[in-house]
């Protein structure tokens, strides 16, 4: 462990690391309880397509997944809103539509090499300096808006109309909280990688519900199992040399599995 | 007759869906410290006007003024506690204990940044001790009974020292023990803490001691003045025909 860290390479990507654990179980825990868990899958390959402009067009692939995974999240907003289609539809199609986006990008643009699989499934090796910068920037304008709305997120995950009723500003905090989980999905695929980063969001918050206390307790719960499987995740990465989302995932499924079976009712 | 501002204001109500009228040109005024039933046949738009109401759905035509405000430009949202008839079925997996749920009712009240006050407390403090359920403060939701449910969503409503208090008749799976202490409850918030109720019900009969006026809702609204001469508001029998005589008969069911 400590080993591992008198590197500089690791060190960045114990920062980024740690800090997407935190922002991606405590976007998570509303994520979830909102049952907006595929909505990270999708915005993950929107992301996807930020990462091939970047690649292809040569500006910094996590500002431009930024932009491009806010845009789609606010696409997917819109559309669920005002017309009558199915949300998991729209999910659907956006992913598909994201991830076709990107692949042709990317061949036109001659970028599918070993830089799009890091992208695809995290790596411990390539966060630079300046991504460090972009996910400790990006990440606390996200972490701040998501503690001082967390009681109203929470109440309207728990009840949409009842929240409004009470003059909760419903639509403006949904807007803001699918805005905070693109920025929060963009910045992790460095050390996630997108098609990974959905589990890290989701999983650490399905375990802790698994307990059954109340929303703080479960909050909490969720940012410890995402801050283990990164360092887990991320010492087996470097261990063996794989691929740390993969690494951070089987690590957060471990976990989720021990949660079921401890608290099996 | 003194003049005196009407809680609710509504002229000339209507809504529609597509080219289906499901409320037809509805006027009332609700006055504070009223306790009024609506009943009406399911599908009769009792739901939809308690929507429009709040706020929820768009009128396709009429007036809603709330405490004089017409009802887009109200904010005090605070003054109104919101029971939906779905409130008894909590996800059971949803992550809050009792308080939880109840300081939510607090929360629109709170400023940026604010942390709960010491009135916040206090007011979570009393909602549950009036609903009688501070023993339970620290349970999950998601482990009791219908009838404790119903209590905790009623203690979440309170929590912001509503003036109003609308209720979908939040019933499911609610035994009838627990239902007759809920009416009890509420008739003591309207008597003592002189909340004004209104009450999406079917069960007329057993509160028909306690209510002021039922409106009977079947696309058009029809007012009754006095509950108990309920069958003899004509267009009331004749909505429910025979079984206007089951509504009223319920009571000694109990």
């Amino acid at each position: 462990m400590i080993e591992m860290l008198q590197y500089d390479f690791m060190q960045r990507a114990f920062i980024a690391g740690l800090f997407i654990a935190i922002l991606a179980s405590i976007s998570g825990t509303f994520i979830v309880l909102k049952r907006y868990s595929l909505m990270t899958e999708t915005l993950a390959h929107s992301a996807l397509v930020g990462v091939a402009v970047g690649l292809v067009a040569g500006y910094n692939p996590l500002w431009v997944a930024v932009i491009i995974a806010i845009g789609a999240a606010w696409l997917i907003e819109y559309l669920r809103s005002s017309f009558s289609i199915y949300s998991d539809a729209v999910l659907s199609i956006m992913l598909s539509g994201s991830l076709a986006l990107a692949v042709i990008i990317v061949s036109l643009g001659g970028a599918f090499n070993n830089s799009l699989f890091s992208y695809l499934f995290g790596s411990i090796l390539s966060v630079s300096n300046e991504d460090v910068y972009t996910i400790i920037g990006f990440g606390s304008i996200a972490l701040f808006f998501l503690l001082i709305f967390s009681k109203e997120l929470y109440f309207i995950a728990y009840d949409e109309e009842v929240a409004k009723t009470s003059g909760i500003k419903v639509k403006f905090l949904n807007f803001l909280l699918v805005t905070v989980v693109a920025i929060i999905i963009a910045l992790s695929i460095r050390v996630v990688g997108s098609l990974l980063i959905g589990a890290l969001m989701v999983i650490p918050t399905v375990a802790a519900l698994q307990f059954r206390v109340g929303f703080l307790r479960t909050m909490l719960i969720s940012l410890f199992f995402a801050l283990f499987s990164v360092i887990f995740g991320m010492s087996l990465s470097y261990y063996f040399s794989l691929p740390s989302g993969a690494t951070i995932v089987l690590s957060v499924i471990a976990i989720f599995i021990l949660s079921l079976v401890t608290n099996k009712k | 007759m003194s003049f005196k501002l009407p809680i609710f204001d509504v002229k000339n109500l209507s809504f529609k869906i597509r080219d289906q009228i499901i409320l037809e040109n509805i006027t009332f005024e609700i006055y504070e410290g009223e306790y009024i039933a609506i009943i009406g046949p399911n599908g009769g738009g009792k739901t939809t006007l308690i929507r429009l109401l709040l706020g929820l759905e768009t009128p396709s035509s009429g007036e809603i003024k709330i405490f004089g405000q017409k009802l887009k430009n109200f904010k005090e949202w605070h003054k109104i506690g919101y029971v939906p008839q779905r409130a008894t079925l909590v996800d059971e997996n949803f992550p809050a204990t009792v308080e939880d749920i109840v300081k939510m009712g607090r929360i629109a009240k709170r400023g940026l940044f604010a942390g709960a006050s010491s009135e916040d407390r206090a007011k979570v403090h009393d909602a549950m001790v009036k609903m009688d359920i501070l023993d339970l403060k620290n349970r999950m939701v998601g482990t009791l009974s219908g009838g404790q449910r119903q209590r905790v969503m009623i203690a979440r409503a309170l929590a912001s020292s509503p003036k109003i208090l609308i209720l979908d008749e939040p019933n499911t799976g609610v035994d009838m023990l627990s239902q007759q202490r809920f009416y009890t409850l509420l008739a003591k918030l309207n008597k003592e803490e002189n909340i004004t109720i209104l009450f999406i019900t079917h069960d007329i009969g057993v509160i028909v001691d306690d209510i002021g006026r039922v409106f009977t809702i079947n696309q058009k609204a029809t007012i009754c003045n006095d509950p108990k001469q309920i069958l003899s508001c004509e267009e009331v029998s004749e909505l429910y025909g025979i079984n206007a005589h089951s509504l009223y008969n319920h009571k000694h069911e109990h």
